[in-house]
């Protein structure tokens, strides 16, 4: 439970964060939140030279409101995401989110970017910023660059996020008109990561028929994922409970569900459906 | 656990079965691959340095080819262990041409243990599909040139040479 031995440099601005990454593209790794790499490093499955600690850059942490954007800072922690009165009345999926993750210290201290980077095939945040359609802000040595976030997922703990850049934001397009939202979780009952996790970006006609919906699905595959087939199937129809049965049969189409000790694919994907079928049923009860 | 998937290969069989006996090819294809020798006529030794995002180690480990009926059949067995934990398996490889194709369908049942099945045990999977993705992609690479051309220039070979600079560089910064 020891560590191998490392340095540690906790950089005052996001450009020198940028410049000692640099300096060590292979051996160097960026520390936020700290709640997947500390553990990893401690059972020494993760052995790097050199933490960058960006959880200290105090201009890295904010959640705000740009036009008809939302801008939210990697650094950002759970419990500030969830506590957001801001985000409660124009983006309530981030807080249903927020509150679902880990327990009480983890949402202290674990990062909205720490998560995504890190790209958990149970995270919570990917499956979120997956049905709001949210660009990614990198930065490296190179500038800047914005990737969608459903280009940013690549495979296993894999994102687009290349050797020597950092997650420095979120962004997200305020939700308008008719629309409802909601995470829906089932956690494992010891990590408290997903099992089964869904969230569910609604928006109705006039008519309280479907205009269109975005589910993000986290834990069932390699990776989150967006439930394109479950979307089209629901696009216009009233999303009566007919529609619905039919639409989540298509939940894991286009994945090949994981299995592990606590659940099997079958399982996994049935827990899938039924809870995307809860999803759009309690996003649809918020639309107002 | 039990692995099974099957890949689509653009070459003939008499090709892909040829390049999965060459150590070479498997040198360059196996992802993280840093070494891989003959001990004997279908014995090899083998170093790997391998992993997904953060996680990563380094595994020694023996492979074995028996039931060779070439170009349809192989069974590959193996033994490895390293820091994280230890691995030790089977799988049965099995080719149909297919037209101008070479569909390779595997079978594999591998025991992990130590300290990556107890904490990663829910990743175990994604990760040997992944590699599993992986490997095929460079084999069928491979397998596409012609005898005696240079190899592909793919990933893998681009993720040695950069960890090679890189632990290049390493020394010569503790100078």
């Amino acid at each position: 439970m020891i560590p191998t031995q490392f340095d540690y440099r906790a950089p005052a601005t996001l450009d020198e964060a940028v410049a000692l990454l640099a300096s060590d593209l292979d051996g160097a790794k960026v520390l936020a939140g700290g709640h997947s790499l500390i553990p990893a490093m401690k059972l020494r499955l993760a052995q790097p030279q050199l933490l960058v600690d960006i959880a200290r850059i105090k201009s890295l942490a904010y959640i705000r409101e740009e036009g008809d954007q939302i801008l939210i800072g990697a650094t950002t922690t759970h419990y500030q995401l969830e506590s957001s009165d801001l985000l409660k009345n124009i983006c309530p999926l981030l807080p249903d989110c927020a509150q679902s993750i880990g327990d009480v210290q983890v949402r202290n201290k674990g990062t909205i970017g720490g998560s995504i980077a890190h790209s958990d095939p149970a995270g919570d945040w990917p499956a979120a910023v997956l049905a709001l359609d949210a660009d990614l802000v990198l930065i490296g040595t190179n500038g800047e660059r914005v990737v969608k976030a459903e280009n940013f997922f690549v495979d296993l703990l894999t994102t687009d996020l290349q050797p020597g850049e950092i997650l420095r934001e979120i962004r997200i397009k305020k939700p308008v008109g008719r629309f409802g939202q909601a995470y829906q979780k089932v956690p494992h009952p010891a990590s408290g990561f997903a099992v089964v996790g869904v969230a569910v970006n609604l928006n109705l006609n006039d008519d309280g028929s479907c205009k269109s919906v975005a589910i993000g699905v986290t834990g069932v595959g390699v990776k989150a994922f967006r439930a394109t087939a479950v979307e089209a199937a629901l696009a216009g129809t009233s999303l009566d409970d007919n529609a619905l049965a039919n639409a989540v049969t298509h939940v894991c189409d286009d994945v090949d569900p994981n299995a592990d000790l606590y659940a099997s694919s079958d399982y996994r994907c049935h827990l899938a459906q039924v809870h995307t079928r809860r999803g759009i049923q309690a996003a649809k009860a918020r639309v107002q | 656990m039990k692995l099974e998937g099957s890949h689509q290969l653009e070459a003939t069989r008499e090709r892909v079965y040829q390049s999965l006996v060459s150590p070479e090819v498997l040198q360059r294809c196996i992802p993280g691959c840093e070494k891989l020798e003959r001990t004997g006529e279908n014995t090899f030794a083998a170093t790997i340095k391998t992993g997904v995002g953060s996680i990563k180690g380094v595994f020694n480990g023996t492979a074995r080819l028996e039931d060779l009926r070439e170009p349809e059949h192989l069974r590959i067995v193996v033994e490895g262990k390293g820091a994280p934990g230890f691995l030790k398996g089977s799988g049965d490889l099995d080719l149909q041409q297919e037209g101008n194709l070479t569909k390779v369908n595997y079978t594999a049942d591998v025991q992990v243990g130590g300290t990556i099945a107890s904490v990663g045990q829910r990743m175990i999977q994604g990760t040997a599909k992944m590699m599993a993705a992986q490997f095929f992609t460079c084999l069928g690479a491979e397998a596409k040139t012609e005898v005696g051309e240079p190899p592909p220039q793919h990933g893998f070979f681009r993720t040695a040479l950069r960890w090679f600079s890189g632990w290049i560089r390493k020394i010569f910064s503790h100078r």
